[in-house]
């Protein structure tokens, strides 16, 4: 071989190796590529699965909470179970107290109306007799007055005068069961006028010097003809227990408060010690003797029973010798009622 | 006729009320014609001329009929009924009388046709006035309805 020959070789082998570098070169910047790639591709796989961790956290949570609200729920199931059964009893208990209820009712009214029906015939039986013992007495007077000495007269008049207090005695019992019968009619009723017409009527049968004091009473939601009733007995009373003072003084006045209107009558006379102040709403109660003040025992009984059928209350403050103050209180009403 | 036998016909069972009511209707002197009977059987008999009453001549009406509510038997409201029911004795006057004012047929008196009501007062003075001025009412001012 000679030098041409070797030169050759030598050219092509560089060329070989030039061309084998660069191969390299390609390779190795593709392995660079490559291996960025790989890089790449694992942050992303960490990205994800740190995310999956979270996703499972988030998951795991939401599960807890799930679990949680079924506890919850069975507990409010329950507790909604126990309720209706504790509902089921009760209104079971309801019905059956509410039958007692209806049978007490019915009992009560029949009571009522057989005292009712008792009182109104015992009233009017009584009557009958009564007229006649008064009646004869009183013919008797017509006819053999003169015969009769004085102590034969006043015997015959204490005759005459008991069967006229019976009567009156009958008449406020008839009053009374008559209540228990009576609705009540509400209107609006004005005090001040209602108490004129009460004096007026009491100073036709009743001679009196009492100064009697009330102004801008309030109206009150009632019945008309019982609060009528109510005023007459109340101040009948106050004059009558204030008679034997020097100076009689009544008062009439009125307040407002706590959805509740009060009326009171107030006098300076007898009065009455408060332990007996329990006494004095009651049928045939009385504090003095008839020799005292006159009295059936009815009226103060006839108040409390209207005031009652009003749904009002009634009771009386006093102190012996100085005077007494009957209160009754009308629960307000809506005045268009 | 003006003039009939019987002017006033009361009609109460209770010798009592019945006494008391004759003597007041004297003292106002108008007792002259009364005829008082004392249950409601009578009391039927009477104006219609039956029974015990067969003789009578039944043209000859009271000028007033007094009746007491409350009767054994026969009560004032039957007694009532049965006159305002007849052509023969509906126009006469009559009153009801009663013990109470309460009385449950007071209504029903009325609409049967009492012509008066009248509640006998316990006191006599003034039972004796109502009896007097209804006696005085009824046969001397009252119109009769012939």
């Amino acid at each position: 071989m000679d030098g041409r020959e070797k030169s050759d070789e030598l050219f092509i082998a560089k060329k070989e190796i030039i061309f084998q570098n660069q191969e390299k070169e390609k390779l190795a910047v593709e392995l660079i590529i490559a291996s960025k790639e790989l890089a790449f591709q694992n942050q992303e796989k960490e990205n994800r699965a740190a995310e999956l961790i979270i996703a499972n956290k988030e998951l795991a949570f939401q599960n807890e909470e799930k679990e949680n609200r079924v506890a919850e729920h069975i507990i409010a199931n329950k507790e909604l179970a126990f309720q209706n059964e504790e509902k089921k009893k009760r209104s079971v208990e309801l019905i059956d107290s509410n039958k007692e209820v209806g049978e007490l009712e019915k009992r009560v009214k029949e009571r009522t109306e057989d005292l009712e029906s008792f009182s109104y015939s015992v009233s009017h039986d009584l009557r009958t007799p009564l007229r006649a013992i008064n009646g004869y007495a009183k013919m008797l007077g017509e006819d053999y007055g003169t015969v009769l000495d004085t102590e034969g007269k006043r015997l015959l008049g204490e005759v005459r005068n008991n069967a006229k207090k019976m009567g009156v005695l009958i008449d406020d019992l008839l009053t009374f069961s008559r209540l228990g019968r009576k609705g009540i009619t509400k209107s609006n009723v004005d005090m001040n006028k209602l108490i004129e017409t009460v004096l007026s009527e009491i100073n036709q049968s009743t001679t009196h010097n009492a100064e009697i004091k009330f102004s801008n009473l309030l109206p009150a939601v009632a019945d008309n003809n019982l609060l009528q009733q109510v005023i007459t007995n109340l101040l009948s009373n106050a004059i009558k227990y204030s008679s034997k003072k020097e100076n009689p003084l009544i008062e009439i006045k009125s307040v407002q408060k706590n959805d509740e209107l009060t009326y009171s009558v107030s006098d300076n006379g007898t009065g009455f010690d408060m332990q007996y102040v329990n006494k004095l709403f009651g049928v045939f109660q009385r504090l003095h003797s008839d020799e005292e003040f006159s009295g059936t025992g009815v009226g103060l009984a006839i108040v409390q029973r209207i005031i009652h059928k009003h749904d009002g209350k009634v009771w009386a403050e006093g102190k012996e010798g100085q005077g007494a103050t009957f209160f009754f209180s009308l629960p307000e009403i809506a005045k268009t009622e | 006729m003006e003039n009939s036998s019987v002017e006033i016909l009361l009609i109460e069972d209770n010798t009592n009320d019945g006494e008391l009511t004759i003597r007041a209707l004297r003292k106002g002197k108008i007792s002259n014609n009364l005829t008082h009977l004392k249950n409601g059987v009578e009391a039927l008999e009477f104006p219609f001329g039956t029974g015990k009453f067969e003789d009578r001549n039944v043209s000859e009406k009271p000028k007033v009929i007094l009746v007491d509510l409350k009767m054994p038997k026969v009560d004032g409201v039957e007694v009532l009924k049965q006159i305002k029911e007849n052509e023969l004795t509906k126009s006469i006057p009559v009153v009801v009388l009663t013990s109470s004012k309460e009385h449950p047929d007071i209504e029903r008196a009325y609409l049967i046709g009492a012509n008066s009501y009248i509640v006998k007062p316990v006191e006599f003075e003034e039972f004796s006035k109502v009896v007097m001025d209804l006696g005085i009412y009824w046969l001397l001012k009252n119109q009769p309805h012939l």
